[in-house]
């Protein structure tokens, strides 16, 4: 995907470039590359689109309550969701989530930054942190209950508080991978402590930083739902739920569909995010992995 | 890209042992009673209100008692069923799929698009259809587990059969060792380390997905005690931080476990012999 990306960026480049004498080669390349890039994404999306037709197909004479067929369940995804009474339960997870997700992301870099630089703090609480990373975290989800009620405050304090344990995680670790080398030689020149670890640690930790927020991400989005199924009034999961226990499979499935977009858009941002902001880290990999 | 996404996950380096391992461990209790005795200073000077958040001499004394009675051990005992089962057959499934569609560019390229959209389809989404068939039994749970331990480890298993190395495969064709062999000997040791780190972080997601299953789909089990716990009052909530607490440490025991039988079975490869040197 990357690779494909890459080149299509390039071959993108190189037709604007064109000078006359190379205007034909760079069309020819250009051409390749697309057909290339076109061919790779059909033999990624045929099986996938084979699943779906599959699906439609076989539900289409469904008579299954549980079971009701795709056809309608995209009509009802559209009616409830795109221009329905449900938008407003989307858009209240999405606050939660983003918001949530934020912290998490913020706190958890910053504290894993603080963590690596006192090293006694680290030792001593390590064995602690595990414990709260592998701490299932819906447990908690009761606990914040009787503190915090059911409002909205519950469901943020409860995305960031699981969230941010894989960010931290990864940036403890992967500040602690940084070269050696690196950190001497900007001590050497000079630098001071704020930014060294702005310009040579963060950057160099970055890759690892990203795999963290990536998985707090899933994280994050499991959570908004478990918060709003146990206890709540609004979002996603209290949509779900509530079609699921009045008998609207219709409305249920409409629900489980909305969960795979809102899943495959969040992943799908990030990735591009990610794409922008490590283009330096994978470009150089690129050209190590050609060497 | 997935084996640099997971790798540094689910795994606090373990520091340099050696000089400071006293120092370390002293470090690592005094904070330990510091929480505890903090917890307890707090519970005391009334600044958390017993009716939501039980003192640490209550939860211990609840959790002592609950360890005595049948209720914990039967629940500990459900939990880890669907843990277990789940992981085996979602893991079981993966490796035969994933070494499937690594071996083949072409099946490799097109079943890596939906495995990459099934994996971003949180669990959670999945649960009321497991409900709708199943209800709150452990097939429901170890469905759920099943289904969100393959996705990813799937796409580990791709990785690391495509990851062998091209001389490994010919040098064991020309020797003849092919089919079921091939696989047992050659495929699936050089996939290991990447089959590793994925199951690593499925013992962990695997646990999660089960207590979710039993905390809002009602299998039975330690999350359907939290439950309990909570909907009983503000009396039981020492029963409720006990539980999770109970929950918890499962989390750190498995974790452990797996590291260790990780060490055991992977003592050949290379990251492993590294730590031994450095431990040495």
């Amino acid at each position: 995907m990357r690779g494909e990306a890459a080149a299509a960026a390039g071959s993108a480049q190189a037709g604007s470039a064109g000078s006359s004498a190379r205007a034909g080669s760079a069309r020819a390349s250009t051409v390749r590359a697309a057909s290339r890039v076109a061919g790779r994404a059909a033999t990624r999306a045929w099986l996938f689109a084979a699943l779906i037709g599959a699906w439609w197909a076989w539900s289409a004479g469904s008579t299954s309550v549980y079971f009701p067929p795709l056809a309608k369940i995209v009509r009802t995804l559209w009616a409830q969701w795109a221009v329905g009474p449900a938008r407003a339960q989307l858009g209240s997870s999405l606050e939660h989530l983003a918001l949530g997700y934020a912290i998490a992301g913020l706190a958890g870099i910053g504290i894993g930054a603080l963590l690596w630089s006192l090293r006694y703090l680290r030792e001593a609480t390590s064995p602690y942190l595990y414990f709260l990373y592998v701490l299932p975290a819906p447990v908690l989800v009761p606990a914040v209950i009787t503190v915090f009620g059911i409002g909205a405050a519950m469901k943020v304090v409860i995305i960031a508080f699981a969230a941010i344990w894989p960010t931290l995680l990864n940036t403890l670790d992967g500040m602690r991978g940084v070269d050696a080398v690196k950190l001497d030689t900007a001590r050497a020149l000079g630098m001071s402590g704020a930014r060294r670890t702005l310009a040579v640690v963060l950057p160099a930790a970055a890759p690892q930083v990203v795999a963290g927020l990536r998985n707090s991400l899933q994280v994050s989005i499991i959570l908004m739902v478990v918060s709003e199924w146990v206890a709540s009034t609004g979002g996603i999961g209290y949509y779900i739920v509530t079609a699921q226990e009045s008998f609207d499979y219709l409305g249920m499935w409409s629900g489980i569909l909305m969960l795979a977009i809102v899943g495959g858009a969040a992943n799908l941002l990030f990735v591009l995010a990610e794409n922008r902001l490590l283009y330096w880290h994978y470009g150089a990999r690129a050209v190590e992995g050609r060497a | 890209m997935a084996g640099a996404v997971l790798a540094g996950e689910g795994r606090l380096a373990p520091g340099a042992p050696g000089r400071g391992w006293g120092l370390r461990y002293g470090l690592r209790l005094a904070v330990l009673a510091a929480a505890l005795a903090l917890w307890q200073a707090l519970s005391a000077a009334g600044l958390i209100p017993g009716d939501e958040f039980p003192s640490m001499t209550a939860t211990v004394s609840a959790l002592g008692h609950l360890a005595m009675s049948a209720t914990l051990w039967a629940a500990v005992r459900d939990t880890l069923a669907g843990w277990a089962i789940g992981l085996a057959i979602g893991g079981g499934c993966a490796i035969v799929i994933g070494s499937l569609a690594g071996l083949s560019g072409f099946a490799y390229r097109s079943v890596i698009g939906v495995v990459e959209f099934f994996k971003t389809i949180p669990v959670i989404a999945i649960l009321p259809i497991a409900l709708v068939l199943w209800g709150a039994t452990l097939t429901m749970k170890i469905a759920l587990v099943a289904f969100a331990v393959f996705w990813p480890l799937v796409i580990q298993v791709c990785y690391g059969v495509r990851s062998l190395d091209p001389i490994a495969r010919d040098t064991a064709r020309v020797l003849g060792v092919r089919g079921a062999r091939e696989f047992l000997m050659v495929i699936l040791p050089s996939a290991a380390p990447f089959i590793a780190t994925g199951l690593r972080v499925s013992v962990a997601v695997a646990l999660i997905v089960d207590i979710v299953a039993e905390l809002i789909g009602g299998g039975s089990g330690l999350g359907a005690q939290i439950l309990v716990a909570e909907n009983s009052g503000p009396s039981a909530y020492p029963v409720m931080y006990a539980y999770i607490l109970v929950a918890g440490l499962l989390g750190v025991l498995l974790a452990g476990l797996f590291t260790l039988a990780e060490g055991w079975v992977m003592h050949w490869h290379e990251s492993h012999r590294m730590a031994a040197g450095h431990a040495g």
